[in-house]
Parts: C-alpha cells; structure tokens; sequence
C-alpha cells in the first residue's frame, strides 16, 4: 500500500480516515451546527470552496495528492463512503433533534463522518467539472456530458446544503375576514412579515359519496357480502331530521355543519330480501349514521374523501400591492420571493373551517439550486443520448 | 368502462404475444418476434388507458397500479435492447419479468380506491412516476444480464449492460429531479430526506458507483457486476421496502398505498 501508483485501496483508505476523523470531532465538538452558515458565512464559505475547487485543479498536475484526488479510484471510495452512509441513514429512524443517542446517526445530516464524506465528494466532483470546462473549452466536446452533470451536481449539492441556514419557514393562521401580517417560526416566535394575507373563504371539495358494506363485529369492509346496494338519492348538504327516533330521516340543509347523507337501497342476492334506508358520514354536528342489513352487515357511508383544499385570499404587499388569488396543495402562491402553501385548516370543523393554516417558505438560494437541476437535467438527458454508442462502436 | 375485473381479458392475450414473440426471437424471426411483442404491448396500454379513463385519474398511485407500469415497460425496454443489440434472449427475460408483475396483480390484487389525494395532484405526477418506472425496469433487465454473466462466467454482454444502465441511470436521475421539483410544489422543499428520497439517493450512488467503476477499470468485470446486485436490492427498497422498514414507519409522506 501507499506505493505509486495509489489505487481504489489508498481511497479506501484515504475515507476511512475521514470517517475517524468525523468519528473525534463529533466527540469533540458535537454534532455540525448548520445554522452557523446562515448569510454571511455561507457567501464565504461558498467563496472558499470555489477557491479551494480552482487551486485543486489548478495543481493537480504537480501535487500528487491532488492528482490522486480526482481519480477514478477516488472517485469511486468517495461515492462508495456516500452511499454506505446513505444506506445507513435509511435503516437507522432518523430525528432532527435526537435524545439519548450518543453517537450521531440519528441525526446524519449533521454526523461529521457524513458531512465530511459528501464534502470529499463534492469537491471531487467541482474539480472534474471545472477539468471538463476546461476540456470543452479547448474543443473536446464529448466532455459536454460530464461537465452538465458534474457542475450541475455541485451547484445544487453546495447551494442547497449553504443556503438551508437561509430558509425561512413561517406558519401563519388566518380567519376569514381578519388580514394577518404575523407568522410563526418553527420555533414558536412571532415574526412581522411584510406582507398581509386577507383569507376570503377556505373551502373543501370532496370525492363523490361511497357507501360500503362492514362487518357488525369487527367494522371492516366486507367485499363478498350477499347485499348489492344503489344509492338512490344524494344530499351533499342534508340535516338529520330526527323528530321520529324510530327512522331518521334526512333533509337538505345549507347551514354550517351540514353533514352528506345518502338513501340507499340493498337487495340480498342470496334470498331477494331488501332493506332501505338512510346513511350518513356525520360532521361535528351531526353523529354518523349506518344501515343495519343483517345481523352481519351494515351499509354505511366511509369519511369523504377530499379532492381539493382551496383558500380564496387577498394579498396586501409593502410596497402598496394589492392582488387576490387562491391558494391550492400543489399550487402555492408567489409574493415577493415568498412561496405561501396550504398547510392545514380547522380539522374538527371540516369544511366548515373559518381557518386557513398556511405555510410560508422564502429561500433566498433557490433559483442557484434549481439551475443546479436544470444543468443535471440536461446532462441526464445527454447520458441517454449518448448510450448505445458503445455498443455500436465495437460491433 | 374499464376496470381492474377486465385485467385478465387484457393480461392473458397479452402474455400470449409477449411469449410468442419470445419463442420467435429464438428461432431468428426477427421481424416478426418484435411485431408480435409491440402488439402484446399495445394490448397491455390499452388496458392502462382504459383503467386511466375509468378511474378519471392516472393509474399510478396504488403499488397495483404502478406494477402494471412495470410490466408494461419491461417489453418495451425488450424490444429497443433487441432492436439494437439482437441478443436473442432478451424478449424471454423481459417477458418473464413482465409476467411475473401481471401474475402479482392477478393473484395478489390490493383495493384499488378511486380517490386521489390533493397532494398527488399535479402535472408531475405522470412523469415522475412514468419515467422512474422505465428506468426500474431498464435496472431489473440490466440486473438479469449481469446475473448471466456472474452464472455463466462471461463478459460477452458487458458492452449492452453498460448501455443499459447510462439509459437507466439517466432516467432515475430524470424521475429523482422532477420529483425534487414537484416537491417543492408540494410540500415546501425540494429535497427532505424523507425515507423514500434516502433510499433514492442511495440507489443513485450505487449505480453511479457502476458507471464510474466501469470507467476506471474496464477490466474487472465481476465487481462491476455486483454493483448492479446491490443497486437492484436497493431500488426494491425505494420502491417498496420502505413500506415495511422500521425507520420509516410513520415518517414517510411517500406511502400513500397505506392510507
């Protein structure tokens, strides 16, 4: 060992050593403190990484060291060490805010063997992307490939891990009819923004109703059960009218906390018997409501499910703007480098919630990493254009 | 309409074609081998397109649903490795990973809701889906050459392998990256370390690790192909291991087929 030419085995090596090294300072130190790279240590980090990417290629003719570093060998123990930890990481249950383990894996992102390992890594990387620029520049174009995936790689690996002590995650609660410029932070404590949201309505669709056979003892769905049911009649919006004990009986009704309520109609495939009635999956004012088939069976109506959460609001900027839109899961709104998501609403009211929780996420980094995914996007696709070239070549 | 009671009026012709374009594939009828397998193929999609319309939703959220995607790209990565390269069984292995996928549904059917939930929602939704399952079955393809080859003690398929596994890797890193998009649409960041994406990058790496090492050292065949054991062992787990792991039970938002 340790002869020139070194090989996969001095990288092994070389990862072992990091991963000790990670081992003493998590002893020594404790775990990595990322809210230390809040702006304006992350800048100066990134400075010093692009430094340190420039003189490693820069004398990686003449050091050694550094020649080793962006081999394929390195390359490979590098990328070996980040997945062995990365599996790891997915064994071991993993918690931002780990009680009682002593040694680090619960918390990988911030165990030093793992931090250390993925900056080997990506600074192997940065390197043989700036080789490959340079290679490209002086006309190499097959290099094209690699360089897209190696800086896109890095672009996104380094913006997204400096710029995370820069996202800021607000949650903010609203009630119809009441504009709200406070947020909470994850910590509990009330930030001003400088932004107000009005909220208009929050609203609730559902799937359409379903009604389902259960078993009377255990309340599971039966699905080979005699009764074949129609649902004959449908209120989204009914009241119990319950002035006869005997047979409840539904009506429609628009007022909050309306419940849906189904007539349905059962017949017994196996001796024609038939039983109808009402059923109802029960709001916070309304109890749930079942069809007693047999003395096995029952029909009744499973909790809706809910097809679209929507806030209607109006936004009020600083700046004297002023615009109105509607917030939906998978359709955040963007004010002012702020994405607002829909988070969650009053649960026990349902639909009829007069509040709106929404989340609000501003990451100053983010069109740096979204350019990191678009360079790695490309490069993807370059890869799948450029395979079966091999093949071709050397039949 | 459409639904999952007519699979077996779609699967079994199907299957037929499928098989008989890999018997033909033997005997070096070349056109008609991969005719007769586009057409089983064809059968298949229109049975997703059907369970598509009927479901009035893509049918891609149930482990059931994405099985069928499964099976219906292991014939068509079949035809394009036997397009190019002619190895004549090939379409026998896609076949029999297809099958096997179909006979999971058949024989091991789960409830198949019609609802989709809001998160799902989204015009990534296909893609992300879509494309990672062509790249698990270009993977399960590449998985078999090399378990031939670690068998049989040959490196006659390396050269197709390795074509194999840039095309898989590309779209794994496709899937991953539209997932990290969409992400950020749906939940506020781009990437969380959620017990799905870790196993993610985990195969990622694995597969990287291949490539790399098939750049280093062309030479050792055996190590290279080990790799592929591992980056499949791992795929299974994103896909669907972590349903049954320990670590992310409840800390997973990606089990939607638990709900």
């Amino acid at each position: 060992m340790w002869e020139k030419p070194w090989e996969v085995k001095e990288a092994i090596a070389i990862g072992a050593g990091l991963v000790i090294t990670g081992i003493l300072l998590q002893f020594c130190v404790g775990a990595v403190n990322w809210s230390l790279f809040a702006f304006p240590v992350n800048v100066v980090v990134l400075v010093a990484l692009l430094l340190l990417v420039a003189c490693g290629y820069a004398f990686s003719n003449r050091v050694y060291v550094l020649e080793f570093l962006v081999s394929g060998s390195s390359a490979i123990a590098s990328i070996g060490y980040a997945a062995t930890l990365t599996v790891v990481m997915g064994l071991v249950p993993q918690s931002a805010h780990p009680s009682g383990e002593v040694f680090g894996i619960t918390n990988m992102l911030s165990w030093w063997p793992f931090v250390l390992v993925y900056f080997w890594l990506t600074l192997i990387v940065g390197i043989v992307g700036l080789r490959h620029a340079v290679l490209l520049v002086r006309g190499k174009k097959r290099s094209l490939a690699t360089l897209l995936s190696h800086v896109g790689l890095f672009v996104a690996i380094v913006c997204s891990t400096l710029g995370n002590a820069d996202v800021q995650r607000l949650k903010m609660s609203c009630k119809v009819g009441s504009p709200e410029w406070r947020a909470q932070d994850e910590g509990g404590k009330v930030v001003e923004l400088p932004l107000a949201i009005e909220l208009h309505e929050f609203s609730i669709e559902y799937y359409p109703m379903q009604v389902v056979i259960i078993d009377n003892a255990t309340g599971k769905t039966v699905t080979d059960s005699p009764w074949e049911m129609a649902m004959t009649k449908q209120m989204e919006y009914a009241a119990a009218n319950v002035t006869d004990s005997v047979d409840v009986h539904y009506v429609e009704w628009h007022s909050v906390g309306a419940t849906s309520a189904a007539y349905v109609e059962a017949v017994n495939k196996a001796d024609g018997k038939s039983r109808q009635g009402w059923i109802s999956c029960g709001s916070f004012a309304f109890p749930y409501h079942g069809l007693k088939l047999d003395d096995c069976h029952s029909a009744v109506m499973p909790e809706r499910e809910p097809k679209r959460f929507a806030s209607s609001v109006s936004v009020y900027t600083k700046a004297g703007e002023t615009f109105s839109d509607t917030i939906l899961v998978n359709k955040p709104l963007n004010v002012d480098g702020w994405k607002i998501y829909q988070l969650s609403y009053d649960e026990a009211l349902g639909r009829w919630s007069d509040v709106s929780i929404f989340e609000l996420v501003k990451d100053p980094w983010l069109p740096a990493v979204y350019c990191g995914i678009a360079l790695m996007l490309a490069g993807a696709v370059l890869l799948f254009l450029n395979s079966g070239k091999k093949g071709v070549e050397q039949r | 309409m459409i639904t999952w009671n007519e699979f077996l009026l779609f699967s079994l012709p199907a299957v037929a074609l499928w098989a008989s374009g890999a018997l033909l594939a033997w005997k070096q009828k070349r056109n008609t081998a991969i005719l007769l397998t586009l057409a089983g193929t064809v059968v298949f999609a229109a049975f997703i397109a059907g369970l598509w319309i009927g479901l009035e939703r893509p049918p891609l959220r149930t482990m059931g649903e994405t099985r069928l995607w499964y099976s219906f790209f292991m014939p068509v990565a079949g035809i394009i490795t036997y397009w190019r390269w002619r190895f004549k069984w090939v379409l026998s292995f896609s076949t029999v990973m297809s099958v096997v996928f179909v006979c999971i549904n058949l024989f091991k059917p789960e409830i198949h809701s019609k609802a989709l939930m809001p998160a799902l929602q989204s015009p990534w939704f296909a893609p992300h889906v879509i494309v990672y399952m062509f790249a698990y079955a270009i993977m399960g393809a590449a998985l078999l050459a090399a378990l031939w080859m670690l068998y049989s003690k040959s490196s006659r398929e390396m050269a197709m392998t390795d074509n194999l596994v840039n095309i898989g890797l590309a779209f794994i890193t496709i899937g991953m990256l539209f997932g990290a998009v969409w992400a950020k649409d749906a939940w506020g960041h781009y990437w969380s370390w959620d017990p799905k994406e870790t196993w993610a990058a985990a195969t990622w790496f694995i597969y990287l690790l291949y490539v790399h090492q098939r750049h280093a050292y062309p030479l050792k065949h055996k190590a290279a192909l080990w790799l592929l054991v591992v980056g499949f062992v791992c795929l299974q787990m994103c896909w669907w291991g972590i349903n049954y792991l320990p670590s992310a039970q409840g800390a997973s938002i990606h089990t939607y087929n638990l709900n």
